[in-house]
């Protein structure tokens, strides 16, 4: 991948990083409401610099109630305002379910990430991550729940490549392997920035995956997921809308599936609390649910 | 503005002597939170010789100790006297089962008019939405109660809930009350009540029927004995073609600068209330029932904490079936907005369910 050579003349910013793969879709993913139902309750503790615990309590109207605790450890090197090396996180269920994941930079560019996860006592996902960030591309490798004896597991390759300041496209290969099966799935994707809006499409063997975020006074998002597979496509539209002045944010969605949604968030100061307040209502269903939660800090 | 507070507070009053099974309106300014299966708990009353003391709790499914705002007892007609306010308190101290979300819009008109809205989307039942309008008169008996008091209520499947009060005499004041369930009348009822010195009588006739010769004659006699204590006696006469009876309660009340204790005995059943109020914001209440008809008991405590500097108002309930829940209101000034969360888990059930609700006006 030449930096330039036989390219046009680089005209107003540089082609920045892409960023990573799975962030193609994000800001337009941000915009959705999370499902709300039952009581949460979150409390965040700092107790150093390099050291953050979490406890959650969750009372669910639809399942089973649980309280999870959570540690996370930052180490010293800092990248962006969200990303610390080396990163360790635990996470432990009351049902004594499992997720662990360690993140390590190795030299300037090479990202590392190892990922474990149980449910109960078993293992159902293992996986080792290895990213390299160059100046206008990114390669990714993963390696998910391998295993040698029974000759199974999953490849997962991706490349971006900025093209232009505002043009990203990029690949996807999964390669999949059972003993007696194995396959592999190719999808290509692209990303265009312009100053308001973004575009990103995901086409594949596998379905397409377009989404078109767009940046108003509010916020607004659209995504449409198409599986010809599985012969079925979803479309949803999503808004938030941002009150500084007032603590809260608010966000609203409105599916292809009759499915009507809000969630609103508003910070109480002085207090580090956030009250949310959420509910669903599914039309074509006939299904409404509701739930509440509170942080704390 | 007080002319709204007056219309909520006049229904109030004929409201919470609800000494029959057939305690029938729902007045919505009251219990926003009311779930929606009331309206059936209150249609399965009427052919029961049940303890007139608890209606709600005749049903045996109901929830017994869910809502509690109509709480009945006998001495509750002596609210009318000056020397016990309280009694309002005693009953609205358990926090109401709230699932779902609900939104209520009330809207005064003018001083003798208001209206208001109620979309209740549940996640358990039926979502329906309530339109009530109530109707305060020019006939004043103190600065808070004004008569006569026309409270209607319609929701979206055309159950109607209506109820007029009115002051006939100055010491007597009566009621008629009506309930249908769609197009069906469930429940009328024509009630009188009498307020002398130092004793209350009343005499009500629930859902009579000429034609068919049935009906329900509940008839409440309350005496002061002395300042601090009150006995009464409740006499339900019910009857149907080919079968009549008669059930009789004793009902006493012992009033304390701080606290509160009634006792109810009849041969339906026992039931017992403590109420105390503990200090300006905490106020506390047991109450313990068993009924010889369904053949159990059940013990509820409850309390109440009021931070008026915080605009904030907690109810919690603890019950003897496992089941703990709370309330929490909070005014949004400047705006009138109320918001309300609740969460109830019944713990031998293993269910849980919560929602917020909120209140403009």
């Amino acid at each position: 991948m030449g930096s330039g050579e036989g390219r046009a003349p680089r005209r107003g910013r540089a082609r920045g990083n892409p960023g990573s793969f799975d962030g193609l879709h994000r800001s337009c993913k941000e915009v959705f409401p999370p499902q709300m139902e039952g009581v949460k309750l979150i409390v965040t503790k700092t107790l150093s610099s390099h050291f953050q615990v979490t406890h959650t309590v969750h009372m669910s109207t639809l399942g089973p109630s649980g309280y999870r605790f959570n540690a996370t450890f930052l180490g010293d090197r800092q990248l962006g305002p969200t990303e610390v090396f080396p990163t360790l996180l635990g996470d432990m269920d009351s049902a004594g379910s499992l997720n662990a994941q360690v993140l390590q930079l190795l030299g300037e560019r090479l990202r590392t990430k190892a990922v474990f996860q149980a449910q109960r006592s078993r293992f159902v996902t293992w996986q080792f991550d290895a990213e390299y960030r160059g100046d206008d591309c990114t390669a990714a490798l993963t390696l998910g729940n391998p295993d040698l004896l029974a000759g199974s597991g999953i490849l997962v390759a991706h490349f971006l490549q900025s093209v232009t300041a505002r043009l990203v496209l990029g690949a996807e290969l999964v390669y999949h392997r059972r003993p007696g099966e194995e396959g592999a799935i190719l999808t290509l994707a692209g990303k265009y920035s312009a100053p308001n809006w973004e575009a990103t499409l995901n086409v594949g063997y596998g379905g397409a995956h377009a989404s078109y975020y767009h940046r108003a006074n509010e916020q607004v998002g659209v995504e449409l997921e198409a599986n010809p597979r599985l012969q079925e496509s979803s479309f949803a539209f999503g808004y938030q809308l941002n009150l500084p002045r007032a603590n809260a944010v608010f966000r609203g969605l409105l599916d292809s599936s009759w499915s009507v949604g809000g969630v609103l968030e508003k910070r109480l100061p002085p207090l580090p609390v956030t009250l949310a307040l959420g509910a669903f209502l599914n039309h074509r269903r006939d299904r409404f649910h509701c739930g509440f939660g509170v942080t704390v800090a | 503005k007080s002319a709204p507070k007056s219309q909520k507070s006049a229904p109030k009053s004929p409201k919470n002597p609800p000494k029959i099974p057939l305690k029938i309106p729902k007045n919505q300014p009251q219990n926003p939170h009311k779930s929606a299966p009331k309206p059936a708990q209150n249609a399965l009353k009427i052919p029961k010789k049940s303890a007139p003391k608890s209606p709600q709790k005749s049903a045996p499914q109901s929830k017994k100790i869910g809502p509690k705002i109509p709480k009945k007892s006998a001495p509750k007609s002596q609210k009318w006297a000056p020397k016990c306010p309280k009694n309002h308190r005693k009953m609205e101290l358990f926090p109401v089962q709230m699932e779902g979300v609900k939104l209520t819009v009330n809207k005064g008109l003018s001083n003798h008019f208001q209206v208001n809205h109620t979309v209740a989307l549940s996640t358990l039942g039926e979502s329906n939405y309530h339109f009530g309008a109530t109707y305060v008169g020019t006939k004043h008996l103190s600065p808070t109660e004004a008569f006569p008091v026309l409270v209607g209520d319609m929701d979206n499947s055309g159950s109607l809930n209506a109820q007029v009060v009115h002051q006939v005499s100055s010491r007597i004041r009566s009621k008629i009350a009506f309930q249908t369930q769609q197009s069906k009348f469930v429940n009328w009822q024509v009630d009188g009540e009498y307020r002398g010195g130092d004793f209350t009588a009343a005499l009500t006739l629930g859902n009579p029927d000429i034609l068919m010769g049935s009906g329900i004659l509940v008839a409440h006699y309350l005496q002061s004995v002395t300042p601090a204590l009150a006995l009464g006696a409740e006499l339900v006469y019910h009857r149907r073609p080919g079968e009549e009876g008669a059930v009789l309660s004793l009902a006493g009340r012992y009033s304390a600068p701080s606290w509160i204790g009634t006792v109810t005995l009849g041969q339906a059943g026992a039931h017992l209330t403590y109420y105390h109020r503990a200090s300006e914001q905490l106020q506390v209440g047991v109450e313990f029932e068993a009924s010889t008809r369904l053949q159990d008991s059940s013990v509820a405590f409850g309390y109440q904490l009021e931070l008026p500097r915080g605009n904030l108002l907690f109810r919690g309930s603890l019950d003897s079936s496992w089941q703990v829940g709370a309330v929490l209101e909070k005014k949004l000034p400047p705006l009138p907005l109320t918001l309300a969360l609740g969460a109830f888990i019944n713990h031998r059930k293993e269910k849980f369910h919560c929602g917020f609700g909120l209140t403009i006006g």
